[in-house]
């Protein structure tokens, strides 16, 4: 080890035994100082490693695609800025929900061609064009046929009920929900145990309006569970909502089943540039319980950061959720501490996103050396090669000068022994544009993950995946599967089910969530790389628990499941007359 | 990017080694190639291959070699086939070339310097590390069990079939790896097929694949354009692989689908029909039975390492050398049938063939299938990842046609031509609990049950007994008793026959000959 890496090495580590302390907010700021120094120090000594996989290859094509927005305003907007990508008119293709700040959102729907060029309509709606969105998910509220959405704002949060065909209906009123007057910045969404109706929680930033704000003044979050009513209607009624308090200006919030216990805790990741004495946090949701906190002595350790985005993925398929946390400066990625998950139920974690790679702290292309603000996070299979990669969205707060311009957002692809190399350059994906929220996802049906990312005073990025880099051109990536599930009643498209797909001795897993990333959701098919495996034996954990037979599946399909039919149906695109 | 000073000091270093190395294994390769030209024809040259990975190793094959290797040593390398020499439609004489390099891969003994051997991975077909180095190089059960593909594929001659010596294990090497008993519960035991018109065979599966995906993207748009679910048989060459349901909204009922993957991909190779290519056959078998690894499934692209099996050689088999292989066997001739026979002989064949189809042998051991064009492109239009693909490398072309043997192939009123191959390329459950000769394996493979195996293709059996998927039969009267299941009825009536019906049966069969 070079001095230079030593010197990197100690102030990682010694960051990250402060960050697990409970320190204030001066020392933090001396050791976060320190450690983007160290980090850039090790970064330069390091002989950068080939990556030996596929690179993804990615065209921008928003505007050809018949897509023209971008989301911005004043202050409120410096934040937020996220998308819903889901299914409105029963095509299988996903649709997207734009959020726009003071300018409109707006709804394009999906006409691309299976495998071809994407292309998409803009369809205005009063329901839909609303202002002062900052971001949505697609949730199935009522267990219709329909997916509804949720529609975060600064103002009144809307739940819009799916009338089909890509229309929708305000639906507060219907559903008993006030929507509030706060700002509103993060959503996540869970089918609690033998609950009909999904119990909802609203991530609030600042409070603007009380005494000494922005400083110190964060708005509690909230939890809303239909009420006992809503079985007798069997329509959702959410007018008995629960303060989450104390708040600390989230950004982002996810249900997790952190300990595989089958509850679901919520996960909340905070924005200390704002909060005093704050932390992230972790609310213990037993069902119908009033939510508590984890503290200390339940083995939660503080943790200060820029919280902007949360992504889950089980990246060793261990059962146990990894957590990647954006921030300004380095990305967190948090493994549990297994022994004392499973012995004392602790959900105690390390950062080990040194150790994989996955830092992210400043700009790997265009010469800026200050650090970057990360927003959006998700785990996908980016490449198809078996492994979960890591894509994060990036981009300065508005003009602030001691963090990175020009910030590209990050394309971590996954190696075999579960480390990450940046490849965003290559692939396509350095811009020069402040991402926010975004949607890793197939918009034209062809296996291949393309990405979405709405920008902050630019135009949103429609990157398509056209395969990947080889020797001879693009070619063909690795084999994929993607998966529909789906029930009858309660929580139709199954939130909260495990995949485990099986791939010769490797086992991948995912799980259905509604939450996280940066203020965007998706809903739809579950995307899988295989690698070089033809065929893969899927076995699904419902939401209630049970597991499935096996289903044996080949490659390069989309395949349709729906609970308690043995069988499974192939599905395949319209394609082009 | 800064530099330390060791740093810098260090590159120059490397810089200063990296040219002197150039000097001498330039030289080296010069007299290597030099040898190789005056002692063989067949392999044309040795460069390094260009494929993907070749960008990543981390040393060349040259930097593992002494100054100059003489030919006889033990430490001489593989020649790879240059990648660069054979793209494109190719010519006779190209194609001639080619062949000769596939014939001498064939029929090499791989040695460790080639890369023989796979200590630290396991025959599975997608590539998976063993927990603790192999104990020995060689093992006839968990393999590798052969060093040179002539080994076992050598009745009547190189390319076909094998005794019952040369069975080989089948055991998908995720589990058990180490498997030290022929117990049937930790492996299947096959026979050595032979590879004769296995070009002719992938050809008419490739045709049936398109045939039965285009079946179903018809039936998928008459659906959406109805608005109504949709019943369709999948029947191509005349073979009936059941039904499909589609509904309008593209999704597709595959419950009803027989003899072919739910993918509606016609595997014809292996005796369990589950290999989609001579491609991807080959690969799979340089794996599995001589731990020779293909970079193009084994390579730093997929597995993250060079050499994925830590045998200490990398790039063991290029993706030319994988064409080389595949085009010599794609081009082997097919089996034909022997009219050189005495009179009495030939009589009783012809006796015995009217009885073959009396008794409804042919309903799968279809005499001929049609095929409407012989030019065969490597790789081939239905492989997936980890077998090369159409847009991974420059496809190669031949035209079958073009070889002598083509000529006698007979036609039919269209013009296309009659593949002799006495199959269906579907699958059929072979055994029942009543007559289970043919079910003698425990595990299922790849998706297919137990019982269930691709029609064999009669051509060639005079030429290549023993007989059944264990080769444990030794007479065609024993086969042929042998069946149950979906041939049940068949065998019964071959049973009722008088002895001497039996024999002309008999005569028909062994003159199907695999002709040197």
């Amino acid at each position: 080890m070079t001095p230079a890496t030593a010197t990197a090495t100690f102030f990682a580590r010694t960051y990250r035994r402060i960050n697990k302390g409970s320190i204030n907010a001066a020392t933090t700021l001396m050791t976060l100082s320190l450690c983007f120094v160290a980090l850039p120090l090790a970064a330069e000594t390091t002989t950068p490693v080939p990556y030996p996989g596929d690179v993804p290859a990615f065209s921008e094509e928003a505007e050809a695609a018949g897509i023209t927005h971008s989301y911005d305003g004043p202050w409120e907007y410096f934040v937020g800025g996220g998308l819903a990508s889901f299914d409105c008119n029963g095509d299988r293709l996903p649709d997207l929900y734009l959020a726009g700040g003071e300018n409109d959102a707006a709804l394009y729907v999906n006409a691309s061609k299976p495998g071809g060029e994407l292309q998409f309509t803009h369809l205005s709606a009063a329901s839909t064009d609303l202002q002062a969105v900052t971001g949505a998910y697609p949730i199935n509220l009522d267990n219709d046929e329909h997916v509804d959405l949720v529609v975060l704002r600064v103002g009144e949060n809307r739940l819009l009920k799916g009338e089909g065909d890509c229309r929708f209906s305000a639906a507060n009123a219907n559903y008993g929900f006030d929507g509030g007057i706060a700002w509103t910045t993060g959503f996540a969404a869970s089918f609690e145990t033998n609950e009909a109706f999904p119990t909802l929680a609203f991530a609030n930033y600042v409070d603007r309006s009380a005494p000494g704000s922005p400083w110190g003044t964060c708005e509690d979050n909230v939890l809303s569970r239909a009420s006992e009513d809503s079985n007798q209607t069997n329509l959702p009624r959410y007018d008995s909502p629960l303060p989450l308090s104390p708040g600390h200006c989230a950004l982002s919030m996810l249900f997790t089943d952190w300990n595989k216990s089958g509850t679901d805790a919520l996960r909340i990741t905070n924005d200390r540039q704002y909060y005093r004495g704050g932390e992230e946090q972790l609310w213990r949701l037993d069902s119908g319980q009033y939510p508590r906190l984890f503290g200390r002595s339940d083995g939660w350790e503080s943790l200060v950061i820029w919280g902007m985005g949360i992504a889950e993925g089980d990246l060793d398929a261990d059962g146990f959720p990894e957590y990647a946390l954006t921030s300004m400066g380095d990305t967190k990625l948090q493994k549990i501490d297994r022994v004392q998950a499973t012995e004392e139920n602790r959900p105690a974690y390390d950062d080990v996103a040194w150790d994989m790679g996955a830092t992210a702290h400043r700009p790997y292309f265009g010469g800026d050396l200050k650090p970057s603000t990360g927003w959006h996070a998700e785990f996908e299979d980016i490449n198809n090669d078996a492994r979960l990669d890591l894509f994060v969205t990036k981009g300065n707060v508005e003009s602030m000068s001691d963090f990175a311009r020009f910030d590209p957002d990050n394309l971590l692809l996954a190696r075999e022994d579960g480390s990450f190399s940046e490849q965003g350059e290559l692939a396509g994906l350095a811009l020069n544009r402040r991402g926010r929220g975004a949607s890793v996802v197939d918009l034209n049906a062809d296996g291949l993950l393309d990405i979405v990312v709405l920008n902050r005073g630019e135009p949103l990025s429609l990157f398509r995946q056209t395969g990947v880099h080889g020797p001879h051109g693009p070619r063909a990536s690795g084999n994929w599967i993607k998966i529909e599930l789906s029930q009858k009643g309660s929580n139709p498209q199954a939130i909260g089910a495990r995949l485990a797909i099986r791939t010769g001795n490797k086992v991948q897993m995912r799980r259905i969530q509604v939450g996280g990333g940066h203020a965007s959701g998706d809903l739809g098919f579950v995307h899988f790389g295989l690698g070089v495996a033809e065929r893969a034996t899927l076995r699904v954990q419902w939401p209630d628990g049970q597991w499935s037979a096996e289903y044996r599946l080949f490659a390069n399909h989309h395949v349709v499941i729906r609970r308690d039919d043995e069988h499974f149906n192939y599905w395949f695109p319209q394609e082009a007359q | 990017m800064k530099h330390t000073r060791c740093d810098l000091v260090n590159t120059y270093m490397k810089v200063c080694a990296g040219i002197i190395l150039f000097l001498i294994t330039g030289v080296s390769s010069m007299a290597i190639a030099s040898q190789d030209n005056i002692t063989s024809n067949a392999v044309t040259t040795v460069s390094a291959d260009t494929d993907a990975d070749a960008a990543v190793q981390p040393e060349s094959v040259e930097d593992r070699q002494p100054a100059v290797i003489p030919q006889w040593s033990d430490r001489s390398a593989s020649n790879h086939v240059g990648s660069t020499l054979f793209k494109g439609k190719l010519s006779s004489a190209s194609l001639e070339q080619l062949l000769g390099a596939g014939e001498t891969l064939f029929n090499t003994r791989f040695t460790s310097q080639q890369g023989l051997g796979r200590p630290l991975a396991t025959q599975a077909i997608i590539p998976t590390k063993r927990k603790r180095p192999a104990r020995n190089t060689f093992s006839r059960t968990a393999g590798i069990d052969a060093s040179s593909c002539a080994g076992c594929h050598n009745e009547p001659v190189i390319g076909g079939a094998g005794d019952f010596t040369a069975n080989v294990f089948v055991s998908e090497g995720f589990q058990h790896t180490d498997f030290d008993t022929t117990d049937p519960q930790f492996s299947n035991e096959r026979n050595t097929n032979h590879l004769f018109g296995a070009g002719l065979v992938e050809l008419l599966a490739r045709e049936m694949t398109n045939e039965l995906h285009t079946i179903r993207r018809r039936t998928l748009d008459k659906a959406a354009d109805s608005k109504q679910a949709l019943r369709i048989e999948l029947l191509t060459k005349g073979v009936s692989f059941g039904t499909l349901t589609v509904q309008p909204d593209g999704q597709v009922d595959t419950r009803e689908v027989e003899g072919v993957d739910s993918d509606l991909v016609i595997r014809p190779f292996s005796q369990k029909g589950v290999m989609t290519s001579l491609r991807q056959f080959t690969i799979n078998a340089l794996n599995q039975h001589h731990g020779m690894q293909a970079n193009e499934r084994f390579g730093a692209r997929w597995t993250g390492e060079t050499d994925h099996d830590e045998d200490g050689v990398i790039q063991e088999i290029s993706i030319a050398d994988v064409s080389a292989l595949v085009a010599w066997q794609a081009t082997l001739p097919p089996p034909s049938t022997e009219t050189n026979l005495p009179d009495d002989w030939q009589l009783a064949a012809a006796r015995g063939s009217d009885t073959f189809d009396e008794i409804a042998c042919n309903r799968c051991h279809r005499r001929s299938l049609p095929l409407d064009s012989m030019v065969f492109g490597d790789p081939g239009p239905y492989d997936a990842a980890g077998t090369l693909r159409q847009n991974e490398a420059p496809e190669l072309q031949y035209d079958l046609a073009l070889l002598a043997w083509a000529k006698s192939l007979p036609r039919d009123a269209d013009g296309r031509i009659l593949v002799p191959l006495f199959g269906d390329l579907k699958r059929h459950e072979i055994a029942d609990n009543r007559v289970s000769t043919l079910g003698n394996e425990l595990l299922s493979q790849r998706f297919v049950e137990r019982n269930v195996f691709m029609t064999t293709e009669l051509w060639g059996i005079a030429s290549t007994a023993p007989y059944g998927h264990r080769g444990d039969l030794s007479t065609l009267s024993e086969v042929i008793a042998g069946h149950g299941g979906a041939a049940r009825a068949s065998r019964e009536s071959w049973l009722a026959l008088q002895a001497s019906a039996q024999d002309d049966v008999i005569a028909y069969l062994k003159s199907l000959v695999i002709s040197p």
